[in-house]
């Protein structure tokens, strides 16, 4: 009852066109071009000699398509694009973002589309361990999860490409089906993944994330195709 | 030692007690659920964040009844002579204080968010899997933290006139007052909706005029409490007009040359000293007994009454101040 009720509410006042963008984002993205900030941020953002591929990348390619828009990327720190940003220089910053940026103060930060999880995982053909106390676990050097890992009780074995390493490691959960491991259940941190865009575009922002919200499949099948450790 | 009397509110008064101490609790719980439906829905908007706070706060003055309806039954110790019905003023200090801190606080965040030409960022969520923008449930959140609280106040406002009580009236009608702040914040969410992204910290500023200028006017009046200013009626800074009825009554007493009267307020009730000049030594004590008994009749408010007899009333500012202060009460 309620939620038929706030549906149909939702319907009838997205009908009037509320909310609406204070600077007419969506509107001029529309049919125009969208500026898009992009960083460094495998697999969500890879910038190459070409143009920029990774997961949000395709995502971004795919929502332009949809309002009938051409991109232009603007690469730059994290720092350079958040500061454009904000001057809504441009549109919409993308970099394997998470609900836990510090840049949310200064920008519009979207529902998360993705939720992922650092974990532990042994090789499928191993029995599963009982808990991970003083297990000898590889995880890549130099990372949040290496981080992570040395607080726990096993035994952080740093390297440098977990794709070489045999035994448990700590990844991100969408990699257990390239390395052919299983998931522990130990779970080392979770991350909600989101974009950004210009404070108070909310018409804007609720188009994109509405655009994300509505395609958990193809996310799905972009992470199996670009996630690669 | 001396000590005052130990119980506070007359017997008639213990139904109302027990009414204001229920509605509270029901505050209180109410209160509690409309904090929880507003931070949910909270958002980025400036005026929701100013109106969760405001009911925030508005959970110190039932909690300060609460705390001191227990406390100020307490019988005078050793300790506290006077017994604890000052608890009530500490409580209402404290409540006006924090409402004063907060206020001018989310005027500064306000005033710099629009300054900084901040536009609140509102996108989606997801409560059953149909993505909703969020401003739409800011709406019904706010409506069920005003209307209630509305009605709650003025079933408060009687009480707290009956009772005598500051803290209690502040109380029901920052209640009362509650729907203000609610239309205020809907008008700010509504504005975000329209892509008026100023009308959200506009409405926050005013929002957080309205809970400083509460804090400013509540802390006056509790400071001047503690301070033992002549007690005023409870709706108004009006003088209560209990010390000048005093003095007339005493002062009727053929056996009574002057008078001077000192009223101060603990709390809930009064405590008064007064000197009266005698025309003769006769029978004195049992003339001050027998008149003490008197007025302490004439007030349920009046708990404490202590009279010394002197030669002549020695300091005349406090004469003065009392004879004049009576006729400005009228």
């Amino acid at each position: 009852m309620t939620k038929g009720l706030a549906f149909v509410l939702a319907l009838t006042l997205a009908a009037c066109g509320i909310p609406r963008d204070p600077e007419g984002t969506l509107a001029r993205a529309s049919g125009g071009v969208m500026r898009v900030g992009v960083t460094e941020a495998p697999p969500w953002v890879e910038l190459g000699d070409a143009s920029p591929d990774g997961i949000e990348v395709r995502l971004v390619e795919r929502f332009a398509e949809e309002i009938d828009a051409e991109i232009e990327w603007i690469e730059g720190s994290e720092e350079e694009i958040f500061s454009g940003l904000r001057v809504r220089e441009l549109d919409l910053v993308i970099g394997g973002l998470t609900a836990e940026t510090p840049w949310s103060s200064e920008a519009g930060i979207t529902h998360p589309y993705l939720t992922t999880t650092a974990l532990v995982a042994v090789p499928d053909d191993t029995d599963e361990p009982g808990d991970i106390a003083g297990l000898k676990v590889g995880v890549e050097a130099n990372t949040e999860i290496a981080g992570l890992l040395r607080k726990s009780d096993a035994q952080v074995v740093e390297v440098d490409d977990i794709a070489d390493h045999d035994g448990p490691v700590a990844i991100d959960n969408f990699l257990t089906d390239d390395l052919d491991v299983v998931d522990t259940g130990v779970r080392l941190s979770e991350s909600d993944h989101v974009f950004a865009v210009p404070m108070g575009e909310n018409d804007w922002m609720t188009a994109v994330e509405r655009f994300l919200l509505e395609r958990p499949g193809e996310i799905e099948d972009l992470l199996d195709e670009l996630g690669r450790p | 030692m001396r000590t005052t009397r130990d119980f506070e509110l007359p017997p008639d008064k213990a139904g109302a007690n027990q009414r204001a101490i229920r509605l509270e609790w029901i505050t209180v719980g109410y209160l509690v659920s409309a904090i929880f439906f507003l931070y949910i829905t909270l958002g980025a908007s400036q005026a929701m964040k100013a109106a969760w706070i405001e009911d925030i706060l508005s959970l110190v003055p039932p909690i300060s009844f609460l705390i001191a309806s227990r406390v100020r039954r307490r019988p005078p110790s050793e300790r506290y002579p006077f017994g604890f019905h000052r608890a009530v003023s500490v409580g209402y200090l404290c409540a006006s204080l924090a409402l004063a801190a907060m206020g001018l606080y989310i005027l500064y965040d306000s005033v710099s968010k629009l300054a900084a030409f901040e536009h609140a960022p509102i996108g989606l969520v997801q409560p059953w899997g149909e993505p909703i923008w969020l401003g739409w449930f800011m709406i019904p959140a706010l409506i069920y933290s005003a209307v209630p609280a509305v009605f709650l106040g003025r079933v408060k406002l009687p009480l707290a006139h009956e009772l005598h009580d500051k803290v209690l009236f502040a109380d029901a009608k920052m209640n009362k007052a509650d729907w203000l702040t609610a239309v205020a914040a809907m008008v700010g969410v509504i504005g975000i909706g329209l892509g008026l992204w100023w009308l959200d910290p506009l409405a926050a500023i005013l929002i957080s005029l309205d809970i400083t200028r509460d804090g400013i006017k509540n802390l006056r009046t509790a400071t001047a409490d503690l301070m033992d200013a002549r007690p005023t009626l409870i709706e108004s800074s009006a003088l209560d007009p209990l010390p000048q009825r005093l003095r007339t009554e005493i002062l009727s007493k053929n056996w009574v040359r002057d008078a001077a009267v000192r009223v101060r307020e603990e709390g809930h009730v009064f405590f008064a000293d007064i000197q009266v000049v005698p025309t003769s030594a006769e029978n004195l004590i049992s003339k001050l007994a027998a008149v003490a008994r008197e007025l302490m009749d004439l007030d349920w408010r009046l708990h404490d009454v202590v009279i010394m007899p002197v030669e002549k009333i020695e300091d005349e500012r406090r004469a003065d101040s009392l004879r004049s202060g009576a006729h400005s009460s009228q």
